[in-house]
Formats: C-alpha cells, structure tokens, sequence
C-alpha cells in the first residue's frame, strides 16, 4: 500500500473537533500523465494538511484553501493539484482529505484514456456560448453553476455519423452506485438550429436520453447514442434534471465516436440475490466454500430452453433462455425422488428487472403450483395483498415425484431478446451470503471509541458462525467485540412465506478503542477487517476483505 | 319510415300564408295488430323557406274503412286489415301518405316489462327524483326508467324495502299490490291518492293506465312474455324531428316512434315522458307539444320503459331580411351554415387577417404571432394565406408543444398524480411529445395507454399516488377521456339519466380489476396461476358492491370479450374502444371545444341523451372524416381552422347577439393560464422564472430561463403565484379549467410582479424601445402587434398620444401603456 502523503502549513486547527466531510470534487475527470487543480468542498476540511489517494499512480497536493459563506453554514474549499501517471489505470479513485479532525469519507477522482479539457470560463448556457468540441473522443470537466443553468456544447457532425455521449454526475443521486445525501442527476439532449415560423432562431430537441428508469441503485448518469442524419453543426445540452445547480453539480462529458460501451461494472463483493450476479456451474462449491465446508460438488449441467421442447433435467441444473415474444413461457421437468430442500436462483445477465420481470414457478405433477419467486404480504396500513418478484427461492419440497418448473415475463406483452435468464434449480447449500461493513473511515479521539456493524445473511440454514478479524491497528487502539442495541421492528400484519425470500440477518459490532494516551496518528492506518466462515470448528476463507483508514486525531 | 333530420319552423306570424307544398308524417304508415294508432303531422313549407307545424290546421281524410282518422287529435287507428291513403289539405296545398293495417285481429300480448312499467315510466314513479332514485322512495325502490323490470315486478308483486349496499331485503316482505282488491293496491291507491302519497298524484282514477292497472292486478299480476322466455323489448326511442324550430309562442309538435327488438315499430307519441332541459327557452305538454318561450335551444327528453330519447327545440327570431350568402370553405360550414339559415341567424363576417392570425396562432401553438410574422401576414395580398399559415402552424415545433401541455393536462402528467417521484411523470411526458411530435394516430395512442404495462412511461399512468387507483375510479376515468361520457353515478347504483346500470359500470371496471403493482411493474395479474396468492389467502378479483359476487369483464354493448387468463384483459377493451363510435365522436368533441371554447357537445366529456349535441350531423361528419383519415388529429385541426366558420369575426350582427351555441360568430374565450402568462412574457419580452416548488434531493431547481409556461414537463413542481390565480388545474384528477375571473387576479394585475416587474426592466421589449430611441407611434405599433397581431388605429393613436403629453413624464406613460395593454380583455382574450 503506498501513500501520497504531503504537509503543507496552513491555519492551526479549530478550537473543538471537526468531523470532516468532503461534499464534492470539481473538476473531478483527469487525464493520463495529466495534472490538473480539483476543488474540493466541504465541511471540517478547514486546515486540511494532506490527499489520501491510495496510489502511486495519483499524486495529489494542495495547493490553496478558502471558506465560502452560504445560506447554510460555512463551507471551505481546499483546492489539490493531482498529477497522474502516464500508466495510470483509467477508472475511478478513492480520494480522501485529511484535517485536524482526521479522514474525511471518500470522493471520486476518475482518469480517463480520452483527452480531458475543462470547460472554458464564463457562462454556455445559450446556443450563441456554446463551447465548440474540437475533436472526439474527448472528455469535458463541466459544472452547472447555479439552478436553472445548461451547458451547451457544440459539435459538427457528417451525414450517418455516430456519437456516444455520456453526462457522469460528480454528485450523484441518492441511492445510486456512490450516491449521497443530495445528488445532481444530469439530462443530455441534442438540438439543431432549424428554427421555427415563429423564431428563426430556435434550437429544436431532436434526441434525448435521460435514464429511462429511476430505481435505487441505479445510476442516474445520462447516456445518448446518436446518429446523425444531416451533415451540420448540431448543439448538445446538458442540464440537471429539475434544474438544480450550484458549486457541487460537476460532471463529466465523455463524447466517443460510434456506440461505445463503457466497461461493466464487475461486481466485486459478493452479492447473493443481484440479478446480474453469475450463476456459475461451479455454484454449490462457491456456496460450499461460503459455509467454510469442502469443495466435493461436480460443476452443473446447464440445458438451453425455449426451443418448444420441455426438457427433462436433473438437478442440480442451470436453465438458459430467453423470452423472445410476449406471452411466451419455458418448461423444463425433473423427478425428485425423496424429500428435499431445493433452491432458485434467478439471473438475468442483460435486462433486469424492472424491464424484464421473469416469474419462475414450480409446478407438481398434477399442475398445481407449488412455489414461485414471487413474494406475498399483505401492506401494513391498509392491509392490502403486495407482491414482488425475489431473485432467489427457496422451497421445502416434501413430496417426491415429478415437478415442472416454468419460467415466463410477468407482463403479458412484453418480450425481447434480451429478455435472458438463467435458471438455477439446485439442492440448498448452507452458507453466509451478503456480508456487510458499515465503516468508510473512522476518526478516534484519544479515550473515544466508536463501533463498526458487520450484517451477515445466513442463507440456506447457514448454522455457523463468522469471526471479524481486524489487523494494523495503530498503537493505542484496539478492536473489541461489542454488542449494541438494537430496536425491535413491528413484524408485518402478514407477511406470507417471507422466509423463502429473505436471509435471516444477524450482525457483529466491533468496537474501536483508543487509549487516553494514544498518540495522534500522523497518517492514516489502513486498518484490515475480514470477515470468515466458521464451521465445524474450522475457519473459512474470507468473506469480505475490507481496508479502512483510522486515524487517531488530537482533542483540540 | 325514414325519421331524418328535418329542420321545420313553425312561423305562423310571418310565413306567407299559403304553403307552396304540404308532407305528412310519417309517410308511410304500417298500423300492426288490433287497435294499433298512429299520430300524425302536417308539415307546411313556405316560399321564404321556412317549414311549419300545421297539423291542427289542415283538413284531415281517409280513404278507405281499415282506418279511423280522429282529426282533432291527428290519430289514425286501425280497424280491418287492408291499405288506405291518408290525405290532407290546407289553403290548396295537398298531401298523401300511404296507410297499411295488418293483423287487425291479433291483440298485442300483455308483458310487466312494457305495459306496466310504461304507466310507471310516463307517471314519472321511477324517475330519479322520485322511486328510481339511489334509495328509492318511501321505502319503494323501482329501477331508474324501468331498466330492471324483473326487479321492479319482485318489489311490486313480492314487496320488501331495497338497499343500496347489499343485495339483501330488509324488513317483511309486504306486497304491494292487492288481488282481492285491486284497487287497494298500494301501487294503485298512493298515485290515484286515494291514500296518502308523499309524490301527489299521478293517476286519475277514470284514466286508462288507471283501469290497466286494477286490470293488471285482478287478472293475477302476471309477468307476461318473459316468463316463456319470448318478451320483445324496446330497443330504441326516436323522434320526430329531431330539432322542433319555433318562433317564440309558436307550437310544433313532436311524434315518437317506438323499434321493439323483433324489428316492429309502434307510435309511441302518447305513451312516454316528455320533459324540457330548459323550461325558459321552451315548454313541452305532456302530449309532445313543444311551445317556445324565448330565444335559445333545449333539449326535450323523452322517456319510455327502459329508454331514453331526446328531440332539439330551438327558438327562433324574425326572419332575416336579405340573408347574407357566406363562403363555405367545407364540410363544417354546410352543417354550421345550413342550421344557421333554418335558424334565422346571420353568421358574422370573416374575421380580420390580424384577428384571424391571432386567433388561430394561439389555438394552435399557444403562441402570440411575431410581430414581423403579424405584418407580413397583414401585408400579404395572397389569397390562400390563411391556409398556408395553417400548414406553417401545424407543422411547427411550438405546435408539439402546446399539444403536449394540452394532453398533459388530459392525461394528467403530474408529480402526485402519476407516481411520487418526478421521474416517473416526465417518461410519461415525453411519451405524449413524442406522440404529438410524430402525429402519431389518436386511436394508436389511446390503445397503448389503455393496456400499459410494465415499467414504461405509459404504465405510470395506472400508479396515482404510486399505488394502482381502484378499478371504478381508472375505468371511468378512461371511459371520460376516450368515450367523453361520465359513468361514475353507475358506480354505486344504475345511473340515474341515463341507461347505463351498475352491473354494466363494474363489468367495465372489471377491465382493470386485475390490474396489480408487483414491486415497481404494473401488470395484469393472471387468473389461472396462484403466485403466491394463498401464502395470505388473498385473491384479485372484482367483486360486484352489492351483490359481492366476483364479476367478469363485460363490454358497455354486451359484446362478447375474450379475455385470456394470462393476458390483459384491458388490450380487449383498447381495441373494443377505439373502434366504437364513441371514441371519434369523444375525440373530435373535445378538439372542437378546444377551437370554439364549448364542445358540440358540452362540456365536452358528458356525452348523454339527456345533454344532445347542437349539431348531431356535424359531429357525425368529423368523426366520420376522423376515421376516414387514420384517426389523425392535425388533419381534424386543419379541417376546424380552415372552415370559414371557424374564422368568422367576433363581432356580432344584430341577428347573432344572443346565439352561443350555433358558431355564427367567434366567441371570446378566456386564456388558460399558461397560454396567458407565456404571452405576457411574449408582449413584454421578458420570460418567467421558475422554481421549483418541490425539492429534489435536498436541492431546489429551477428551469432553465427563457423556459415557456406551456414547456414545464411537471407543472406541479413549479410555484407560481400567477399560474395559481388564473386557474392551473390540479392534475390529481382530470383537470377542469375554470375560466372566470376573480378578485386575486385583479389585485395581481394591480400589484403582482407578473405585470409589474416586467414593464420596462431591462431586456425587455419596451426597455429595448426606448435604448433605441423609437418614436411614440413606432412603440404604439410593436405593443399593438405583439399583444393583438394589429397596428392601432388612428383614434387609438391620437389617444395615446393625448395621454402621452398630458402624463408628462413620457417613461411613466409607456410603462402604464404597456401595463394597460397586458392587462386589457383585448389582450386576455382570444376572439
């Protein structure tokens, strides 16, 4: 782990401590082997003496700092020069600030491989300023100053030319990859001057592309693939959806020749009921080794559907398709020869829900359903049936005999191509699923100790425990178990057979601890929390891995 | 017998006194079975053209014995099988219809349906303010105009007291009737009040319903046909003519004939109810005599067991010396003109270029003409500019955007309307534009809306308030949108005015009675899987309010409706929808009320036969020609804004003052708020700020400037003091625009910073003006042509200009000038 770590005097610190907050980062796009000046806002970030970026590959130093007065409260502003280096991996980094009162939580710096220029001064938000795009592909720094601003940009295009543009938010918004408290969710359009018999003058939409969906965890970033069809000069806008504006609305342009793609997002942690999580035939042992038992499981056999046939499968079985045209479903069958506790999974590696909403059922040989993904309550206020589609079932199934199971789309109309799923129907596999730590950075106060929650899902009557190991502490501090309160939660009026969709969730609570004598850490430790399987009096490989930076900051 | 549109005025006061010719009606007359009558009309025509009720005036005979003729009642009965002419004569003019009477000895077969619910139909007992209403009266229910006579027999025959909740009788069944002594019966003694009865009397004791009555229940109350399954029931009311025209005092009778369902007809002229929607403008007896009264047009209902018709009455003034011969440029003016000429009502002049381009620049586009746009209009000696205006309208980008703010107001794009986050209600938006923009066939659009599904914009339309709205409230929302008819009375009883029940109002909610929200998707959940249903022993399924029985998906017609199990049934409906004549005649209604401020049928969404059309033949004709061209709603518009009837002047003629009804004139209409601000914004060259009312992720936005009122994708969202006061509507139901001033917008007009602020700040136009150091006169002209699309006139100058000198300080003046034309009438009205 390497540090860029630089001391620069500035005012001592104020009088109590300050949690710091980093707001936003504007610019927030570099390029390769570029240095370029970001500001960056916020709260306690008075005084800051250094940039936590994690890498070598992205020096950072500051250069400047400033308060701002507003409507709420003072802000400061601490301008950075980050210098990247030319073999820098383009994406994005973590960086942090450093202050009196410790690390500030975390904001995206993103380098990218196309050219990076930054948006002239002054106002473009008539098609008269409009900055003129001198060459693709080209990455813009933009921000959208105040409410009700657009950026326009001008570009020329030939007759059947294909752009790709893509507005990425610098604050995006709530629920979203990376979002917080505020967001700035920006829209694209592109216009051509062809005027009107009222105003000659006027600029006419002929494309746009705000995300067609609004879904927490979604981005909201805009993308928009255009063709044009004349040769000419056409004008691009971008605009915060609903007008907002103000120091924090940064964003990226990126404008590509063609339908470029930008690179899927792997999911790294393991995400036990996403939809687009890979379902491989090698699952129960990837299940087995969460449970920390031994990998003894033969990979699975994966069958195609859809081709009219029903197939009869043995389970453990993936089932590949898609729903091509409305109404369609697929079957396949098995034989269960005794009592067994078996499990679904669903994933739909291009289009998933809401736009394709596969309902999966398991069907008895009479025809008679006997389970589907589809989870039932009824509403706590008005007592009202609710229902949802789950990415994942699990079903005692008690009699032997020949059961079907069938997928289709929950609408009636809708279909597509792109309408993939995969199927898995297999035995349960006790194990822990999703594992989550609730610490982005922690800032002690000598004598002060704060905790850390670590949620674990026991999936599949996971009966074991899970132990949270936590390494490079710094001198003075300790980690302890702890336990915390917890309020209990009105249990829903009805809530159907909920414990075939959701996990029983338990949780750990760690406890940070600096000693009254710990020393002020002048750096941050990357404190190591891991999370492992325990069963059968034997650990596991880990669970989650998690690095998180812990600073031991003077009291004044 | 042909019963068309016959247009007759009765003009006994300045008809030429001989007719040049004489018809009697029906023309034709079939009398079937023993005793069968028919009444008859003598119709004069006069030289001047107008047409006249003459029946009590000429000299009726008959010529041969198979029927009677009483001449002071103008009824012929049958008496023996054979055929005869009916002639009549009247100051040398003649007439002849031919007269047919089969099965004279076959006496009609008495049914409950017909024969006794008739006499309680015309008595007015199961009217809607007397049995027929929710409740019923005095604890006696009887279906509303006799459309259950099964019901209406067990209440009579068996007794009981009716709910509305529940199919249950409450209390001892008592019967209402007495065969020991029938005219004990309650049925009989309330009405002939020979006991107490809170409704008065409706049956004198000597008439014949009064005998049918006591017959009826000594001969053992019988059901009649129906009970061997053979009963012939009404099917349709007409009435001749359909627009009785008369001159204020002057008479003119009606004749109603009876369609049974076995394909006989039956003069019906003395068995219904007749009653006038407007006793002010014309009274009608209980015979069908219709009287005026004062100048004006009503509706005359007529009721029957089961059915409801209505006839026209319009009043009439003097004849028009030298009636003038207007252009007709097409369909359009031939019904407007034709009515019109019947009517004795002159249409204006065609309007001025600058009142035309005004006019048709702000119904079509919501925009006020440039005012070089308005000059070079003006100055044009091109004989088809109008229509090459038109195209130019049509086909420009301010034209999608007042339609989109048009349908976004009718199909309600609005944050709390259709989903809490403003996400969802701007896909919704863009769908509309993106329709307008492709003129995208109405009935296409309609059909998607109808059977969204899924997560697209459309499917936000079914989540109000982000839940799925009940089936009632979406299925009649969807019926006044797409037929322009208000069912919602139908839901928790039979509608009271008209034949529609409350079992045909839930099989039509019944359409979207599946409709389920599974997590953020709006789908129709399948009758033939479980998904998970029983884990909480729940169902979907419709269930009847009364009956509490499930009820399945049925067409207003009774067609039969496939409905798969695992599809939607509402894709059944769009199709069934868009191809009845309600969903053109609903859609060409609704623009033309969009084009003349009151809809040939109005409001434009309460289609019913107790609120007819003033132009039944003309609203016929565009929904016709809107078929006829794929449902296209820019061709409907060119067709309205092309006609000269359209583009008659405001001003009135002597002949047209009092007429609102009849398009002989363009009336001036008040200005929806957003149309009004944009062209204070226009005139003053000044555009509005707006802010969101709402914030969004901790920040509040604002729209990007120069933004127009009409182009706000979520209006909600946005505060303004002026859009409140000049009547946005709430989008949380489908919005009615009330058009009357009020005391806030004076004071707003006085003091509020829409009019204020604007007058000569910086920018602006008038600001702009004086930078440059124009004249007074060239100032009077740019305000004049951006406000009114005219130049003043001479008195208007030297008036200005008077005011101008006597202000002294000539900024000030112009400032109150410009603050004196936005807030004129000239300016917030279009005319």
């Amino acid at each position: 782990m390497r540090w860029t770590w630089l001391v620069v005097v500035l005012s001592p610190a104020a009088a109590a401590r300050v949690e710091p907050v980093a707001l936003s980062a504007n610019p927030f796009t570099g390029g390769k082997g570029a240095s370029f000046t970001v500001a960056i806002r916020g709260t306690g970030i008075k005084g800051a003496t250094a940039i936590h970026t994690g890498t070598a590959a992205l020096q950072a130093s500051i250069v400047g700092a400033e308060s701002e007065d507003g409507s709420k409260g003072k802000t400061d502003v601490v301008r950075v020069r980050f210098e990247s280096a030319a073999d820098a991996r383009a994406g994005r980094y973590a960086i942090r600030l450093i202050a009196p009162g410790g690390i500030s939580n975390a904001l995206p710096i993103v380098i990218a491989e196309e050219p990076v220029v930054h948006e002239p001064a002054g106002s473009h938000d008539t098609p008269e300023t409009a900055v003129v795009i001198g060459g693709v592909p080209v990455v813009f720094n933009a921000h959208i100053t105040k409410r009700g601003e657009s950026d326009f940009f001008a570009i020329d295009a030939k007759a059947g030319q294909q752009f790709t543009f893509t507005a990425v938010s610098g604050l995006p918004a709530p629920g979203s990859a990376g979002g917080n408290a505020r967001g700035f969710d920006p829209s694209l359009a592109i216009y051509e001057a062809s005027g009107s018999w009222f105003d000659p003058k006027r600029i006419n939409r002929i494309a746009a592309n705000d995300e067609p969906l609004w879904v927490l965890g979604l981005p909201t970033d805009a993308r928009l693939v255009h063709r044009f069809a004349k040769a000419g000069r056409y004008l691009l806008r971008v605009e915060a959806f609903s007008g907002q504006g103000g120091p924090d609305y940064s964003y990226q342009l990126k404008i590509r020749e063609g339908d470029a793609k930008d690179p899927v997002d792997i999911e790294a942690a393991w995400r036990e009921r996403s939809y687009s999580r890979y379902l491989s035939a090698n699952r129960l042992n990837e299940l087995a080794e969460r449970g920390g038992k031994a990998l003894e499981h033969e990979p699975m056999e994966t069958y195609g559907m859809g081709d009219g046939s029903e197939p009869r499968i043995k389970i453990p079985a993936n089932l590949d398709g898609a729903i091509a045209r409305p109404g369609e479903f697929h079957r396949a069958r098995f034989q269960l020869d005794a009592s067994r506790d078996i499990a679904i999974e669903i994933s739909t590696p291009n289009t998933a829900p809401p736009e394709f909403n596969p309902i999966v059922r398991l069907l008895d040989d009479k025809g008679e359903e006997v389970a589907t993904n589809v989870s039932v309550g009824r509403g706590a206020c008005t007592g009202a049936m609710t229902k949802s589609l789950q990415s994942k079932a699990i079903v005692p199934l008690r009699n032997p005999g020949e059961y079907t199971v069938e997928v289709r789309e929950a609408t009636a109309d809708l279909a597509g191509a792109n309408f993939r799923y995969r199927v898995q129907v297999r035995q349960q596999v006790p194990h822990a699923g999703d594992v989550v730590i609730d610490a982005d950075h922690i800032n002690l106060t000598p004598g002060e100790s704060k905790t850390m929650r670590v949620t674990f899902d026991r999936e599949e009557d996971y009966r074991g425990a899970v132990a949270v190991l936590t390494g490079q502490l710094p001198p003075g501090v300790q980690a302890v178990a702890s336990a915390d309160f917890e309020p209990d939660k009105d249990p829903p009026p009805t809530k159907g057979k909920r414990e075939r969709f959701s996990p029983r969730t338990e949780r750990s609570v760690v406890a940070f601890i600096a000693s009254a004598d710990a020393a002020a850490t002048p750096e941050p430790a990357m404190v190591q929390v891991t999370v492992h399987p325990v069963a059968d009096g034997k650990i596991g490989a880990a669970l989650a891995v998690r690095a998180i930076p812990l600073m031991v900051v003077p009291k004044q | 017998m042909k019963l068309g549109v016959l247009l007759m005025a009765a003009s006994a006061a300045w008809a030429a006194p001989k007719p040049v010719s004489l018809r009697i009606y029906p023309a034709s007359i079939d009398l079937r079975g023993a005793g069968a009558t028919q009444r008859l009309m003598a119709v004069a025509a006069y030289a001047d053209g107008t047409e006249a009720d003459v029946t009590a005036r000429v000299q009726w005979k008959v010529s041969q014995p198979a029927a009677t003729l009483d001449p002071a009642e103008a009824r012929l009965t049958a008496r023996a099988d054979g055929a005869a002419k009916v002639e009549a004569a009247l100051d040398g003019a003649r007439a002849q219809a031919d007269v047919r009477v089969s099965r004279s000895d076959l006496a009609r077969a008495f049914t409950f349906a017909r024969d006794v619910e008739g006499i309680l139909t015309k008595r007015g007992c199961n009217s809607a303010a007397c049995h027929g209403g929710v409740k019923g009266r005095g604890g006696f229910k009887l279906s509303a105009n006799a459309l259950y006579p099964k019901d209406d027999y067990d209440w009579i025959v068996k007794g009981g007291v009716y709910q509305v909740l529940t199919a249950e009788v409450k209390g001892a069944r008592v019967p209402r009737i007495d065969a020991q002594s029938p005219e004990k019966s309650s049925l009989i003694a309330k009405p002939a009040m020979t006991v107490p009865h809170g409704g008065g009397k409706r049956l004198e004791k000597d008439s014949a319903d009064y005998k049918a009555l006591v017959e009826w229940v000594r001969s053992g109350a019988p059901y009649g046909e129906a009970e061997a399954g053979k009963e012939v029931k009404l099917a349709r009311l007409e009435a001749f003519p359909s627009m009785a025209v008369v001159p204020v005092e002057g008479e003119h009778r009606l004749l109603v004939t009876a369609r049974f369902s076995d394909g006989h007809t039956q003069d019906y002229t003395d068995q219904v109810l007749y009653s006038s929607n407007n006793g002010d403008v014309a009274t009608v007896t209980p015979g069908g005599i219709v009287r005026g009264k004062r100048l004006g047009e009503t509706a005359i209902l007529i009721r029957a067991a089961g059915q409801v018709a209505s006839a026209g009455a319009g009043v009439i003034g003097p004849p028009v010396a030298s009636y003038p011969k207007a252009a007709r440029n097409n369909f359009i003016d031939d019904h407007v003109f034709d009515k019109l000429r019947r009517f004795q009502i002159a249409p204006s002049e065609l309007s001025t270029d600058g009142e035309f381009l005004r006019r048709v620049c702000l119904d079509l586009t919501g925009t006020l003409p440039p005012t070089g746009r308005a000059r070079e209009f003006i100055a044009s000696r091109d004989p088809n500019k109008r229509e090459k205006v038109v195209d130019a309208l049509i086909a420009s980008p301010e034209f999608v955007d007042y339609w989109t703010f048009r349908y976004s107001d009718l199909f309600r794009v609005a944050i709390f309307a259709n989903g809490l986050t403003p996400k969802f209600s701007d896909k919704y938006w863009e769908w509309i534009r993106a329709n307008v923009e492709s003129n995208r066939p109405y009935d296409d659009v309609a059909r998607e809306r109808l059977s969204a599904q899924g997560y697209g914009p459309v499917s936000r339309h079914f989540t109000p308030y982000n839940q799925i709205g009940t089936p009632p409230d979406t299925m009649a929302e969807e019926v006044r949108v797409f037929f322009g008819r208000r069912m919602d009375c139908a839901q928790c009883h039979n509608h009271p005015y008209e034949n529609w029940s409350q079992d045909q109002f839930w099989g039509m909610a019944a359409f979207f009675g599946r409709l389920f929200k599974m997590g953020t998707i709006v789908v129709d959940h399948p009758t033939n899987m479980d998904l998970s249903s029983k884990d909480v022993d729940g169902k979907v399924e419709t269930l009847h309010p009364r009956t509490k029985v499930p009820v399945r998906p049925a067409l207003l017609d009774n067609s039969p409706v496939e409905v798969p199990a695992d599809g939607t049934p509402r894709r059944a409906l769009a199709g069934w929808m868009v191809r009845h004549p309600y969903f053109a005649e609903a859609a060409v209604n609704r623009i033309w009320g969009y084009f003349f401020a009151r809809g040939i049928v109005d409001p434009v969404d309460d289609f019913r036969i107790t609120n007819p059309p003033t132009h039944p033949e003309l609203l016929a004709a565009l929904a016709k020609d809107f078929r006829d061209n794929g449902h296209d709603l820019r061709h409907l518009m060119k067709r309205i804004v092309t006609s000269r009837t359209y583009q008659l002047s405001h001003r009135s003629n002597a002949s047209n003052k009092a007429d609102v009804v009849n398009y002989s004139r363009s009336l001036p209409r008040a200005i929806d708020a957003e149309v009004l601000l944009d062209m204070v914004s226009h005139a003053t060259g000044l555009p509005e700020t707006f802010s969101t009312a709402v914030s969004e992720g901790g920040s509040v936005g604002q729209a990007p400037w120069g933004m127009r009122a009409i182009n706000l994708r979520d209006p909600d969202m946005y505060y303004s003091r002026f859009l409140e006061l000049y009547g946005r509507p709430n989008r949380g139901a489908i919005p009615e625009r009330n058009a009357k001033p009020n005391l806030g917008q004076a004071l707003h007009m006085l003091a509020g910073s829409t009019y204020l602020d604007r007058l000569d700040a910086k920018g602006g136009r008038l600001g702009g003006l004086l930078e440059s150091g124009a004249a007074d006169e060239k100032i009077f002209e740019d305000f004049f042509l951006a406000a009114f699309a005219r130049t003043p006139d001479a008195e208007e100058t030297a008036e200005l200009k008077r005011v101008l000198t006597a202000r002294g300080d000539r900024a000030a003046a112009l400032r109150e000038f410009v603050w004196a034309l936005i807030g004129s009438r000239e300016f917030a009205e279009n005319h």
